[in-house]
């Protein structure tokens, strides 16, 4: 193996261990928040609801819950793990080091962006405990689940050297991210809103996230996947662009 | 021909208001064990950081075995391995796996890295805690990780910033030890220290840096001659006043409890002039002797100006 593929999985395997080994911190919280979701929403509300798009309403929201939890934990664990890495200078120990700054980019998503995935599966699974779980086009599934949960490892990166404390973190979080998934049509269908806030809607990028995915699982959307998906992975690869320039730069890592 | 080690020139690096760097020139050659003296804020770790990449210049050149910085900066950091002042270590894992890392983003793979890993915490007499995060260390034991972990990529530059900081005079010399091994083995030394007595030891040579300049470059011994040397003269009649001298290199003459002390560059040279001139007063030595001016009096001497000299000695 050469040098360069050494680095990378050597900050690949340290960053994976980092998140395996606490599972309270980071496998659990999804399981437990998304068994509470299917519980209230699925099953005593969606009860009342009835049907939506032709499936049960448990089976409609499973894939918004799905992209909720792969960015959520994507973004935040490349966030995270640079953020604490400067707050502890450990992160020192990368940049002091012959890696390229393309390779300590590409580690710190790929590795976000598994982790993203891993949490994906645990909602899947946490959902089949309350209902089957259709997945009518592969394809498309495995590619939106990729490609949102890159973006959002490359947008955690770019979080992480722009936060000077945890607060920034939280505020990127919960008050960004978790409001525009909610607006994102997880647990509605854009039909049942007014074409004026329809319209808005489609302005927030989780919209076409959650129609992707939901293509994929249940092969219902209200938004052509093809478009989507080539619009989520210009973007990623912009995202991606970013984070390299940053680093090489320095920003938020040397003087 | 042989690359310096280390070759900077006109190195600037501003803060704000703060010159850290100013025209900064220096050249450490292969194998040298070099010194970096100065007060705080006079630049040392600046420089340091600004090799290994967590400053960026403003400007000037700086290279590592003949490969810029910047411009080339995989190959130079490739050859350093840097002991920071500050404890800058991963707390999520054990410290051997913390070296293995560290190995492995110098391009070492896993088996080499596990073994070079051990070997490290063997050297710096840690081993024993290898399954230890590093909060769980004493003082003394973080210092000696964090040295392993320059240790572990094999540097040929090894950069030590403040390594004895703090640590009892047992782990001082043992480490003190590791590293002049080091250096017998080829690897190049850059320390920087607080510690006068430690660069007097250790260092072929050693910088003197203010404001961010270099101020001097030499040994240690040269430097110690450039200072004024105290010779303590007793005479069998002890005068009610200081005699003149008409010495050259004789800076002031005093009398104290201990005799005639006569401040003088270059004491050994001057000595026997001061005894002729004072037998010819008719004056009689009866014991002299010669108190050679420190390393930290001649820094002293060349960082001279209203900073707070108290942590220089500490």
């Amino acid at each position: 193996m050469n040098a360069n593929a050494t680095q990378f999985l050597t900050l690949v395997r340290r960053e994976i261990l980092r998140f395996v080994r606490r599972p309270y911190n980071t496998f659990l919280p999804p399981i437990i928040t998304n068994a509470l979701y299917f519980s209230v929403f699925g099953v005593i509300l969606g009860s009342r609801i009835g049907e939506i798009a032709g499936v049960s309403y448990l089976q409609f929201v499973l894939p918004g819950l799905v992209v909720l939890g792969a960015i959520s934990d994507s973004f935040e664990n490349a966030s995270f793990t640079i953020f604490h890495g400067r707050w502890n200078d450990y992160i020192q120990a990368v940049l002091t080091s012959p890696m390229s700054n393309r390779s300590m980019v590409a580690a710190y998503v790929s590795a976000s962006a598994l982790r993203g995935v891993v949490t994906s599966l645990l909602i899947v699974g946490v959902g089949l405990v309350f209902t089957s779980v259709p997945v009518a086009n592969p394809v498309y599934l495995v590619s939106f689940l990729l490609v949102i949960t890159t973006l959002f490892g490359g947008l955690g990166v770019i979080g992480g050297l722009w936060a000077s404390d945890f607060d920034y973190l939280t505020v990127m979080n919960q008050f960004i991210l978790r409001p525009l998934v909610f607006f994102g049509a997880v647990f509605y269908s854009l039909e049942v809103l007014p074409a004026f806030w329809r319209n808005v809607s489609l302005l927030n990028p989780m919209v076409y996230m959650v129609n992707g995915v939901r293509y994929g699982m249940i092969g219902v959307t209200e938004i052509d996947p093809n478009t989507s998906l080539a619009v989520l992975t210009g973007t990623t690869v912009v995202v991606l662009s970013i984070d390299y320039v940053l680093f090489k730069r320095g920003y938020g890592l040397a003087e | 021909m042989t690359e310096p080690a280390i070759r900077a020139s006109g190195l600037q690096k501003r803060y704000g208001d703060v010159q850290a760097l100013d025209d900064l020139e220096l050249t450490v050659e292969q194998g040298e064990f070099f010194g970096l003296l100065g007060p705080n804020g006079a630049g040392k770790t600046t420089f340091i950081n600004t090799l290994v990449g967590l400053v960026h210049k403003d400007q000037g050149t700086a290279e590592v075995f003949g490969f810029d910085v910047e411009e080339d900066y995989r190959e130079a950091r490739d050859r350093i391995g840097v002991a920071p002042q500050e404890f800058n270590v991963d707390r999520f894992f054990p410290i051997i796996e913390v070296l293995e890392h560290k190995a492995g983003y110098h391009g070492i793979g896993r088996a080499e890295a596990q073994e070079r890993a051990e070997d490290a915490l063997k050297t710096v007499g840690i081993w024993d805690k290898r399954d230890t995060r590093f909060d769980w260390l004493s003082g003394g034991m973080k210092r000696r990780f964090v040295l392993a972990r320059a240790l572990v990529s094999d540097p040929d530059l090894l950069i030590l910033d403040e390594p004895t900081a703090g640590v009892d005079v047992q782990l001082r010399h043992d480490l003190w030890e590791i590293i002049n091994r080091m250096n017998d083995a080829g690897t190049t030394i850059l320390l920087t220290t607080h510690y006068i007595e430690e660069a007097e030891r250790l260092c072929d040579r050693v910088a003197i840096m203010d404001d961010g300049q270099k101020v001097e470059v030499a040994t240690p011994d040269d430097l110690m001659a450039r200072g004024t040397d105290t010779i303590v003269l007793e005479l069998a009649e002890m005068p009610r006043t200081a005699p003149r001298l008409d010495v050259e290199g004789i800076t002031d003459v005093e009398l104290t409890d201990e005799g005639l002390a006569v401040t003088a560059m270059g004491g050994s040279q001057t000595a026997p002039a001061i005894m002729r001139e004072l037998e010819a007063q008719g004056h009689t030595v009866t014991s002299l002797e010669i108190r050679r001016a420190s390393l930290e009096e001649v820094f002293v001497d060349m960082t001279r100006d209203d900073r707070e000299y108290a942590e220089v000695s500490a």
